[in-house]
């Protein structure tokens, strides 16, 4: 099911697999905190624009799935913000 | 009652993770309204955690134990095992350590050379170590001693420098502060030879520097003696953020993984039509966001 799904859209699936891998790895690299935070709020807008575009090309886009894609972004942001605010002290 | 009670809950739950008609076909906790909740209360979680930790901070805050008497035990058994010398502790170097720890922390920077330039041999020379050889290992975001030397152990360059028998003294510093808005722990140790007792022995040829070990020729002066300093860490919080936080943390996102992947699987199988994101988008982006915290809980060595 699951090879069914990715093969519809392999492509797409391959890139956004390659951005994530590329901006761990970067984000792993380094240990400045603030290029690592850079790191993971430009993958989300990438995750964001690419999920919308995405839809875009398949001709199914909708208010909600935009709203989704930026509530998704939104909570991943929010987790990281959680884990270092409580860990840090801004 | 008991099986009432039951009931409810697994209806609660299906209706949470599993979709259908109930839940218009798409997981309850995966609808707008719950995202916006779900991140609503990560923002005031985070705010309230902090206000805590700052006002009791014997509640909440970094658990560590880590000492300067404990680092040079365990240093000098790695030596012993690989046939080395112990080092001795020496007060112009622990001196040199606590003020690059404090510089570290005032400048806000995480390097082997300050922004502005200060090498480490710097605050070695300005403690009055007159060195031959010289070398500095840096450890931040560890709790235990033995983490401390077990991550310094297992990298080739700070290996070189705990077990170079091109040293005789030591000194540590471990100090907990604020550094790039993180509360962490930074251990500091310093490696150090007199010119002196290099002078006595042998005539000496300079090693050639490297990234933690320079060797410079230093005026001949007496050797000071040595003096034990010890400096600790020992803080034990009644709840240890670090640990609530990443709890918390893979919670959220491996409940929200679950209800994703549930969802997929469920629509894939009764092929409903609906207006919704991809799930694999949703799972990768989320995984990528699990992974980091792997990368923010454990130590950096430099």
């Amino acid at each position: 099911m699951f090879t069914k799904i990715l093969l519809r859209h392999n492509i797409y699936y391959l890139m956004l697999a390659v951005v994530f891998c590329l901006s761990f790895l970067l984000a792993y690299s380094s240990t400045d905190r603030i290029f690592q935070i850079g790191v993971i709020v430009a993958t989300t807008f990438f995750y964001v624009l690419w999920g919308i575009m995405h839809h875009l090309l398949n001709h199914d886009l909708h208010l909600k799935i935009v709203v989704e894609y930026i509530l998704i972004g939104g909570f991943g942001l929010a987790m990281i913000f959680f884990i270092l605010s409580v860990n840090g002290n801004h | 009652m008991y099986k009432c009670y039951n009931k409810k809950v697994k209806d609660f739950l299906s209706h949470l993770f599993i979709p259908r008609e109930s839940n218009n076909h798409r997981a309850k906790i995966l609808h707008h309204t719950n995202l916006l909740l779900t991140i609503a209360f990560l923002l005031l979680a985070s705010f309230f955690i902090q206000t805590v930790k700052v006002k009791y901070p014997s509640v909440l805050g970094i658990q560590a134990d880590i000492s300067s008497d404990q680092l040079l035990f365990l240093t000098n058994k790695e030596r012993q095992s690989a046939g080395v010398g112990s080092l001795v502790i020496n007060d112009e170097l622990s001196q040199a350590a606590s003020a690059k720890a404090d510089d570290m922390f005032q400048y806000n920077y995480w390097a082997h050379n300050s922004p502005s330039g200060k090498t480490p041999w710097v605050f070695i020379t300005a403690a009055g170590y007159k060195y031959i050889y010289a070398g500095e290992n840096l450890a931040r975001g560890f709790t235990t001693t033995q983490s401390v030397i077990d991550a310094w152990m297992a990298s080739p360059d700070h290996r070189a420098n705990m077990l170079s028998s091109n040293y005789q003294d030591v000194g540590f510093a471990v100090k907990s502060g604020n550094l790039n808005g993180e509360d962490t722990v930074l251990v500091v140790e310093e490696f150090g030879n007199l010119y002196m007792s290099v002078a006595k022995n042998t005539p000496q040829e300079i090693a050639p520097a490297k990234s933690t070990v320079a060797s410079v020729p230093a005026p001949v002066v007496p050797a000071p003696v040595a003096h034990k300093t010890v400096q600790a860490v020992s803080k034990n919080p009644l709840i240890n953020t670090s640990t609530l936080s990443s709890n918390i943390y893979y919670v959220f996102i491996l409940v929200f993984i679950f209800a994703l992947f549930l969802d997929m699987v469920i629509i894939e199988k009764k092929k409903v039509m609906r207006f919704v994101g991809h799930n694999i988008d949703h799972i990768l982006y989320l995984l990528l966001i699990l992974s980091l915290v792997g990368i923010w809980s454990k130590g950096v060595i430099i």
